[in-house]
């Protein structure tokens, strides 16, 4: 007797294969976790502990002094009075409706994220851009990385890490990391083949190429990559905040729970806050640091 | 002649139409919250509301706050399954008041079990810490993941009612004094996680977790005692608020654990309405449950069939003869 229950409906999996496929599964992850976790957990103990330190400094500092040296960050960075103004308005509105303490956590986590994304991230695009082979290893990795749901892989992070600052950072890290990858790639790929024959024809070595000419060259687009990453990894800070990540998230998720749609909207704007300065500044610093290609570049 | 044969039709098939309404309640939605337990029961209902009282019901995704919120606000989903009203009490006791939510039955007759835990084996090692006392005396033991000279004690995470509740009562048991940091775990997911890898670890944990549940059907743990027996009415009136100005010490009541529907749902369909109020689980039975499906790994869908074609003397007292034939009926044909 045929069966054509499968014109219908798809043929599946048997469920008992599929439970033995996802308990074995589980049953080695559990094992790696109990072997390996305290080493993984003592390797990461030095970012733990710059976090944590990090994160003390700019907690317990008074705010008028954070309040300066950020705003003379950002107006030695982008040498813009109004950005200047921008920023002390915004922080003094911030700590006005008493969001001081969780913006400085989120503040120190997401700008150690962001730094540890471009350390990590630029050499893995200039790789990617000198080999085709390396750029077809690397691009479904990256896709994965921005498109598996975050929970995904921090439910193994969690089994190995705990909940808090690292599996934060990581979580983070992995979602904001590859647009610096991607862009770095692109914008050094398409630095113009002349110019690179030229300096090649003036003696440069690969590493004076990739220093004298790739990198400042393709720097407009590394610049966007770094813009966003940046933004990325401050629309993780809800998703890091539901491992134990203190800081914005917490009140935002508090919201969510309990229907505060209020105090979600005060701690989101504080966030975009934060946001629109990384971003700002960054491309000031992005543009001043470009000015040398105004003369006959358009791009 | 032809038309009001036609008419005629219309009306006595209207008629019959009308009959059978009595009997079929139409379009039902059930809220199938994101949790083991509530799951379950939400997928127990829709079967034997499909089946057995003839509705067309069909879940729908939900949480405590946003599904009750949406039933006072909107009148949608018709039934939630598993509502800890301790959470969301002012909303349910306003709803009610309102006369928009009608309250069914009890989900788990014993109610929930709240309290503060520590894994088995620390108790079997050390039984002092069956209390706490014993725990407050040995703090360094349970070790904060990123300050070494405090203790963690686990709440719940922000926004849910125990967290009022855990944090309250970390107040009044002077856990901060005794060297105790209160960590937010920031999710459920965060929570249950922390557990399992102390537990996998065999490591120590202090903190506050809920049964019935699949992780404490897997992971044995023992509830501290802190010595001061249930005083309910400071626990309703001040711990479980916001606003607790002076917490005494109160081990946790069970928790009222109910099954609400909107008022229109209760009116309508008042045998469907009949069959929840009887739909009722004991703590024993939903543990059993629970750590079935956390062994087979069964989403609610599964784990509901199972429980209709194992625990037909549970279930068949919950409906009339006829109800429990159609849905027996149903289940052999799977």
């Amino acid at each position: 007797m045929a069966d054509y229950s499968w014109l219908s409906k798809f043929p599946k999996m048997d469920r008992s294969t599929l439970l033995e496929i996802r308990k074995y599964l589980d049953g080695s992850f559990r094992d790696f976790s109990r072997e390996y976790g305290d080493v993984i957990e003592s390797f990461f103990d030095p970012l733990l502990d710059f976090l944590i330190w990090f994160e003390k400094l700019l907690v317990q500092s008074p705010w008028w002094a954070v309040l300066l040296s950020i705003t003379a960050l950002v107006y030695f960075t982008s040498r813009s009075w109004k950005l200047s103004l921008g920023v002390v308005v915004s922080f003094l509105l911030i700590g006005y409706f008493g969001m001081w303490e969780d913006t400085m956590r989120t503040l120190s986590i997401i700008t150690v994220c962001t730094l540890l994304a471009i350390v990590l991230g630029v050499p893995i695009g200039i790789l990617m851009s000198r080999s085709n082979r390396t750029q077809a290893l690397v691009t479904p990795i990256l896709d994965v990385m921005q498109t598996m749901p975050a929970f995904v892989y921090l439910i193994p992070v969690v089994m190995l890490l705990g909940i808090g600052k690292v599996p934060g950072v990581i979580a983070v890290v992995i979602y904001a990391i590859p647009p610096v990858i991607r862009l770095t790639n692109l914008g050094i790929r398409l630095v113009d083949k002349e110019v690179l024959e030229a300096a090649t024809a003036y003696g440069a070595n690969p590493m004076q190429r990739l220093m004298g000419v790739q990198l400042p060259l393709a720097s407009p687009t590394i610049m966007a990559g770094i813009n966003q990453t940046i933004m990325m990894a401050l629309g993780m800070v809800v998703i890091a905040s539901m491992i134990g990540v203190k800081g914005l998230g917490q009140p935002v998720l508090k919201s969510i729970t309990n229907q505060y749609f209020t105090l979600g909207l005060f701690n989101g704007l504080a966030i975009v806050a934060l946001a629109i300065i990384f971003d700002r500044a960054s491309q000031a610093y992005a543009k001043r640091s470009q000015k040398h290609m105004q003369g006959g570049h358009h791009e | 002649m032809k038309t009001m044969i036609l008419i005629g039709g219309i009306l006595l098939s209207t008629a019959t139409h009308q009959a059978l309404a009595e009997e079929q309640c139409g379009k039902v939605t059930i809220a199938d919250m994101n949790w083991s337990s509530a799951s379950l029961i939400a997928n127990v209902d829709r079967f034997i509301l499909e089946y057995g009282y003839g509705c067309e019901a069909e879940l729908i995704p939900g949480d405590t706050m946003p599904t009750s919120t949406s039933m006072v606000e909107k009148g949608e989903p018709d039934i939630a399954p598993e509502i800890w009203s301790n959470s969301v009490k002012e909303l349910i006791e306003r709803g009610v008041s309102d006369k928009r939510l009608a309250i069914a039955g009890h989900s788990l007759s014993d109610g929930g079990e709240e309290g503060f835990w520590v894994p088995q084996y620390m108790v079997d090692k050390d039984p002092s810490l069956k209390t706490i006392e014993g725990i407050i005396a040995k703090v360094k033991t349970f070790k904060h993941p990123e300050d070494p000279d405090r203790g963690a004690f686990y709440g719940c995470p922000a926004g849910w009612g125990c967290q009022l509740s855990a944090e309250n009562l970390y107040r009044a048991l002077k856990l901060s004094d005794a060297g105790f940091d209160l960590v937010d775990p920031g999710s459920g997911a965060g929570l249950s996680g922390s557990i399992a890898r102390a537990y996998e670890r065999g490591k120590p944990w202090f903190g506050y977790y809920w049964a019935p549940t699949a992780v404490l059907g897997k992971y044995k743990m023992a509830k501290v005692d802190f010595g001061s027996g249930i005083d309910v009415d400071h626990f309703r009136d001040c711990i479980s608020k916001v606003e607790c100005a002076d917490p005494k010490v109160t081990m946790y009541p069970s928790a009222l654990v109910q099954t609400v529907t909107t008022t229109d749902f209760a009116e309508k369909s008042t045998q469907a309405f009949a069959y929840l109020g009887k739909r009722s689980l004991t703590n024993a039975q939903m543990n059993g449950l629970l750590a079935w499906m956390e062994d087979n790994q069964a989403d609610g869908n599964i784990a509901a069939e199972y429980f209709l074609m194992n625990h037909e003397d549970t279930w068949l007292k919950w409906v009339p003869a006829d109800v429990g034939a159609k849905v027996k009926a149903a289940i052999e044909a799977l």
